[in-house]
């Protein structure tokens, strides 16, 4: 958690990212079987034991339910609960980054809010 | 279940030890790299595995029996490494088959068929092949042979990168389907870690870890900064490494165990905190010195 390059993330952390997109995006929809463990394997060319944590860490935040026999499956809510935590969690440690390193920049605080503002405006056009 | 159990196991050439006081366990069904520098032991202790060569002292069990000269080990053990030796009167077609009577589970059909894939040639002789494709050919007897214990000792050693990202593949696909007990050696831990469930590193024939891959990962973590600080604040602690990296900057390497309070510290000092891989964290642990080759070349 406290290293920051994105891309010294654990694998099975990425995994779990790569399947909340998966459920953000509604390539899975809710009460849906999700890949298995040997499938991720497969797909990711990891080791079934790491992919295995991977659905662990879903598990965990009750994005997944089990059903005995039967595997995997996405929760009713399983939306909320993603959107709830990526708020949390990775919004939270980019804003902190952001305003770091415009600190160290020293661009001053209307400006960053004005590049917030603009950048978020032309997104949200660009999706509509 | 554990289908390898060492323990104090040493083995003596001559004088000197090649494995010494080693206790370890290798459970079934699971991928491990055993990983070490040149010399540190991997091939003789993956021969005792397999059952070719004898131990000094100490004890050792494969699937609860000692290996030596044990035919119920030498049905399920298959050992790949660059050293096999082949018959020279048989061709690599009939060296297929002749393998296949040996081991209760060859897959014959798989064997072809990767054969095929890697284009050899079914009349040609295992002595005249190249490094790299007797290696492969090595590789397909392995996977074919389905052994419940697979031993494959540097199986990539002189194959091409396409080649060897091919072998790993297969070797997955092979183990998802198949699931058996398998033990990697490699010095090139970056290109198997992935692979890979368990880690077992060894350093001068003894036991130095033993864990699953994602603790190794996140075993260890770098500082880098002024040396004055990165000093200052590791000064209590335990350095697996620290090296002088340029005018006054330094690079240390310590376990991960600080707290979030003493990781604020280092922000504070302006050092700069950052994961180390699994491959630096193996190589830092098993190096002789704390400062690496630089330490060679340095003056005064």
């Amino acid at each position: 958690m406290l290293l920051n390059a994105d891309s010294m993330k654990p694998i099975y952390v990425q995994i779990s990212e790569w399947l909340e997109n998966e459920i953000l995006n509604e390539s899975i929809s809710a009460d849906e079987k999700i890949y298995s463990q040997y499938q991720l394997a497969e797909m990711f060319n990891v080791n079934p034991a790491t992919a295995g944590k991977g659905i662990n860490l879903l598990a965990d935040d009750n994005v997944l339910y089990k059903k005995r026999g039967l595997g995997m499956f996405v929760a009713a809510d399983a939306r909320k609960i993603i959107l709830g935590k990526r708020k949390s969690s990775k919004l939270h440690s980019l804003v902190t980054e952001l305003a770091q390193e415009a600190v160290q920049l020293q661009v001053e605080e209307e400006e960053l809010v004005t590049m917030i503002r603009d950048m978020h405006q032309r997104i949200k056009e660009e999706q509509s | 279940m554990n289908v390898v159990v060492c323990h104090d196991l040493t083995k003596q050439y001559g004088r000197s030890k090649a494995i010494q006081n080693m206790n370890c366990q290798i459970a079934e069904n699971k991928i491990t790299g055993l990983i070490g520098r040149n010399g540190a032991g991997k091939t003789t202790l993956l021969k005792i595995i397999a059952g070719y060569l004898h131990h000094s002292s100490g004890d050792i069990q494969v699937f609860s029996e000692n290996p030596f000269n044990n035919l119920k080990i030498s049905a399920n053990t298959i050992f790949i490494d660059n050293e096999m030796s082949f018959s020279q009167g048989l061709t690599l077609n009939e060296l297929l088959e002749t393998a296949g009577s040996f081991y209760p589970n060859w897959n014959h059909d798989l064997a072809l068929k990767l054969f095929d894939y890697f284009s050899f040639n079914p009349n040609q002789y295992h002595g005249n092949l190249s490094k790299g494709m007797k290696s492969t050919f090595n590789m397909i007897v392995g996977l074919a042979a389905r052994c419940p214990l697979t031993i494959m000792d540097e199986p990539t050693s002189g194959m091409d990168s396409a080649t060897r990202k091919d072998f790993y593949r297969a070797l997955l696909k092979e183990y998802i389907a198949y699931p058996r007990t398998i033990i990697l050696s490699s010095h090139l831990l970056d290109e198997v870690e992935d692979l890979l469930e368990e880690v077992l590193l060894i350093k001068s024939g003894e036991k130095c870890l033993h864990l699953s891959i994602d603790q190794l990962k996140e075993y260890a973590i770098g500082v880098r900064g002024k040396t004055v600080n990165v000093e200052t604040w590791t000064e209590k602690m335990e350095l697996i490494s620290m090296q002088e990296i340029g005018a006054n900057m330094s690079y240390a390497v310590i376990r991960n165990d600080r707290s979030i309070k003493e990781l604020e510290d280092a922000r504070q000092l302006g050092l700069e905190v950052t994961s180390v891989s699994a491959e630096d964290i193996c190589s830092y642990l098993t190096s002789k010195t704390k400062g690496g080759i630089d330490d060679v070349f340095s003056r005064g």
